[in-house]
């Protein structure tokens, strides 16, 4: 069981979701020497979790002529004219970040949008079916057009297990249970990564030319949340410690329809195929909020909206805190065959059957918008000037390039995490083809994780030692009151002074588990400090900008402000806390200017 | 709360074992004050955050699709997190967790699956696509997906596989999961190596094995039939030729429109 306390790749990829997995996978086809480590067995990441579907403007399916938003789907016929353009993709993409996505980035990712998707279903990825035989596609919040190509309500599902078995065939070597404690960066050069081999509880040192992150999202620091529990924002917290700067980290979504009481996702795609938004009157209230998008509006709109319902005293529920979703009128068939995983999902954490019954649910922590800052090719940038940090790439959820500005639309993210992944594959590939060395690495990193992992495991001063369970709990509480869908300068404030004073209480965190094997005491640990790490970053950002855009909602700066604020955060690490710069948002003025969002 | 408004005790009843400081298995009680709504999963997070942060298991996405906390609980296997507990207790308000059976333990709930993997990597888990590949999609009729069965929803948990009672007396055996995969892989028009595949399943660690005595399919979570797929694979390997056949000449019109339905 024993492990070389040192080990050596030309690329080492941390996380293995499709992100990591497509990275992984380009670069051992690209002939590089490839190890990914991941804290779960890869097909447990949580790209697998994601249901409703994968944006490309395909154009294989259109309304019906004729028939309103609501209406039923055909195939487009042969020798119609294209329904669908990269262009209209595009448009709605950066609509939906209320213009703070980079629109050169956001080019690249629609136009790849369509051979990536033909390249998954090349790879074996099965797709739900147009009569004629292609992919199908399904309506998505934000979307003009029926765009999102599914395969039932599985569809991260099946792109991870699709990927995943091709990097196998490939030759990646996979480090499965292995989690990242640091990474090591000297003089704005990547040298590698410290990690943890769960099993048997060494620290090792892993070297490498090239180092990805590609660690998913930071949504754990909230109660209700539709992420796993793994998505602790681990990367992102490691990156920032390091000394990279972590960008637009105040944006974070909230899905409209995570399960009542528990967050867990009940996919949008329950809307997309025409389910209903109900308050306690019985009301589609969405009429009020976007007439013209109805239930189809992005989600940081349909999320605030469901908010103002409960808020106003229209919720559902024992304590009125929820709304209905309603897809009887779909009937049986039609839910048996699209939304499989939701009709479980609500029958088992819900009690309710959809065939039949309304479902509780309510607004939940669902997609970091923000995190490690990287360009198009998934390089690291350290600073606002996008000076590279040689060696380290980003890509998926725990980067942000930025496609999704202040909002991401459904559908967005498979796409992000493929197309970036597999850019960032390519682009570490040619890293190390082009002469890229080992580095030496001068710093202690190993002994000082060994040490952090000493001090957690060691007896407790007597009386003291604090849990980590107790401060995590804390944390989201004080997280989902005061830096949630609505924000305020006070609240924030507030977000604030309890974090600081939790990260000062970790420091007497002492676990239960002193055995060095598969220790999750020691995990839950690490990542509660991650979490403590980078949420003080989302609040700090969050009281800085003045104004409201997207996700980011400030009920005392109700209004988007582009004079001011038409710009991406940058905060840096300090021993006084989080410095902010600010970096200019790439917009082709011509084509596509600030307007007004509405929908 | 129980039914009569008082709080409701349950007893978690958890083997435990860490190869590193126990000589043997056993079995340790943990009270937890039962809530609504509470899964198998949720108790096991309390007693780990209120109790013993030594106990130790697997889990992720909380909702069934990441197959990380397939356990067995009062002797069938289940992931533990779709699980309301209530349901699984005794007229005692008891509950009997063990890790997956016929797996060594690596700590507690935690077991190796080593041989699992080991399997699912033999039946070669990739697609086999054709040498002509077109512009767009391989074209596939719905009837075509409907026939792999939802083969593609497996998550790999490991439920069927430890329920396996062949799987309990051999590791060679490919297992229920692994063909599930070679299922889903022979099924699909797309994959051009079908006669292979069914020559190497065909041997006697394969779809011969199987006794056919439904395991798999009580214990899958997915509501899968890993057993109706080892059938057909069975029968298909005795006309491997004419189905390799068949599926070369399917082949050759995979670029054009399909009629369905």
């Amino acid at each position: 069981m024993s492990n070389p306390s040192v080990i050596t790749h030309d690329v080492i990829v941390v996380g293995a979701g499709l992100a990591g997995t497509w990275a992984a996978m380009i670069a051992g086809e690209q002939g590089v020497d490839v190890g990914v480590i991941s804290k779960v067995h890869p097909l447990r990441s949580h790209s697998g979790a994601a249901q409703g579907g994968i944006a490309a403007a395909l154009g294989n399916v259109r309304p019906v002529p004729n028939t309103g938003p609501d209406g039923p789907l055909e195939q487009v016929p042969p020798d119609a004219e294209p329904y669908d353009s990269w262009e209209l993709h595009m448009f709605d993409t950066i609509k939906g970040s209320d213009w703070l996505g980079d629109q050169d980035a956001i080019e690249i990712m629609v136009k790849d949008a369509i051979e990536i998707v033909y390249e998954y279903e090349h790879m074996g990825c099965v797709f739900s079916r147009t009569p004629d035989g292609r992919v199908a596609q399904r309506r998505f919040g934000g979307h003009s057009t029926p765009r999102a190509c599914y395969s039932a309500d599985w569809t991260g599902h099946v792109l991870l297990h699709t990927i995943h078995e091709q990097a196998l065939k490939h030759g990646v070597r996979f480090y499965s249970e292995w989690y990242a404690l640091d990474v090591i960066v000297e003089d704005n050069v990547c040298k590698g990564i410290v990690a943890l081999d769960i099993l048997t509880g060494q620290v090792v040192l892993m070297r490498a030319k090239a180092v990805m992150f590609a660690t998913g999202g930071y949504g754990r620091a909230w109660k209700i949340t539709s992420n796993a529990l793994a998505n602790t924002g681990d990367g992102v917290a490691i990156a920032y410690n390091a000394g990279v700067p972590l960008m637009d980290m105040e944006f974070v979504q909230f899905h409209p329809t995570g399960v009542y009481g528990h967050g867990i996702l009940l996919s949008e795609a329950c809307r997309g195929e025409g389910g209903y938004l109900l308050n306690s009157k019985g009301e589609r209230f969405m009429e009020r909020y976007a007439p013209g998008k109805m239930e189809l509006a992005p989600r940081d709109l349909v999320s605030r909206s469901e908010q103002t319902e409960i808020d106003e005293g229209r919720g559902v529920g024992p304590d009125k805190q929820g709304i209905w979703l309603d897809l009887r009128h779909l009937g049986r068939e039609k839910i048996l065959e699209r939304l499989p995983q939701v009709r479980e999902i609500a029958l088992n954490f819900s009690g309710v059957d959809v065939i039949d019954e309304l479902a509780p649910i309510q607004p939940t922590a669902h997609y970091s918008m923000g995190g490690i800052p990287a360009t198009v090719d998934g390089q690291v940038i350290a600073d606002a000037q996008s000076t590279p940090v040689v060696g380290l790439y980003a890509a998926g959820e725990c980067a942000c390039i930025s496609v999704h500005g202040a909002n991401r639309l459904g559908t967005n993210s498979l796409l992000d995490a493929s197309v970036f992944g597999r850019r960032a594959g390519y682009a570490m590939a040619a890293f190390v083809k082009g002469g890229a060395r080992l580095q030496p690495v001068e710093s202690d990193a190993v002994a000082r994780n060994e040490a952090r992992i000493t001090r957690l495991m060691s007896d407790a001063p007597a009386g003291k030692g604090e849990s980590w369970s107790q401060i995590a709990a804390e944390l989201k509480s004080t997280m989902t009151d005061n830096a949630g869908i609505f924000r305020d300068d006070a609240r924030l404030r507030q977000a604030l002074s309890d974090i600081r004073r939790l990260q000062e209480r970790f420091q007497g965190v002492r676990i239960m588990d002193h055995s060095r094997r598969f220790n999750t005491d020691l995990l839950g640990a690490l990542e509660t400090e991650h979490l403590l790490t980078f949420s003080e970053v989302v609040v700090v950002s969050a009281l800085a900008r003045t104004e409201s855009r997207g996700a980011h909602y400030r009920t005392d700066y109700a209004k988007r402000d582009d004079e001011h604020w038409l710009k991406h955060t940058m905060a840096h690490k300090s021993p006084d806390g989080p410095v902010l710069s600010f970096k200019d948002v790439n917009i082709n003025w011509e084509k596509y200017p600030p307007q007004e969002r509405k929908y | 709360m129980s039914d009569n408004g008082s709080p409701l005790t349950i007893t978690v009843r958890i083997q435990r074992f860490n190869p590193d400081v126990d000589r043997k298995l056993y079995l340790q009680d943990f009270k937890v004050a039962w809530q609504q709504g509470m899964t198998i999963l949720d108790a096991l997070h309390t007693i780990k955050a209120e109790q013993d942060g030594s106990l130790t298991f697997r889990r992720s996405c909380r909702h069934a699709i990441c197959g990380s906390c397939a356990m067995n609980v009062n002797g069938r296997n289940m992931l533990v997190c779709e699980q309301p507990i209530k349901a699984h207790l005794n007229r005692k308000n008891e509950i009997t967790i063990r890790p997956l059976p016929y797996l060594p333990i690596i700590k507690d709930l935690v077991v190796d699956r080593t041989t699992f993997w080991a399997q699912y990597m033999r039946v070669k888990p990739w697609l086999i696509p054709p040498e002509n590949i077109p512009e767009k999609e391989f074209r596939m009729s719905p009837e075509e997906v409907a026939a792999l069965q939802d083969a593609e929803h497996c998550i790999m948990c490991g439920a069927c596989y430890s329920a396996c009672t062949v799987v309990g007396t051999t590791k060679e055996y490919i297992g229920p999961h692994a063909l599930l995969k070679a299922f889903l892989r022979v099924m699909d028009v797309r994959d051009s190596a079908p006669g292979e595949r069914l020559a190497d399943i065909a041997g006697s660690d394969g779809v011969y094995r199987c006794h056919t005595i439904f395991n798999c399919i009580d214990a899958c979570p997915k509501h899968l039939n890993p057993t109706r797929a080892i059938e057909t694979l069975r029968k298909l390997a005795q006309k491997r030729l004419a189905f390799e056949a068949a599926r070369a000449e399917r082949q050759k019109h995979l670029d054009k429109p399909v009629t369905s339905g």
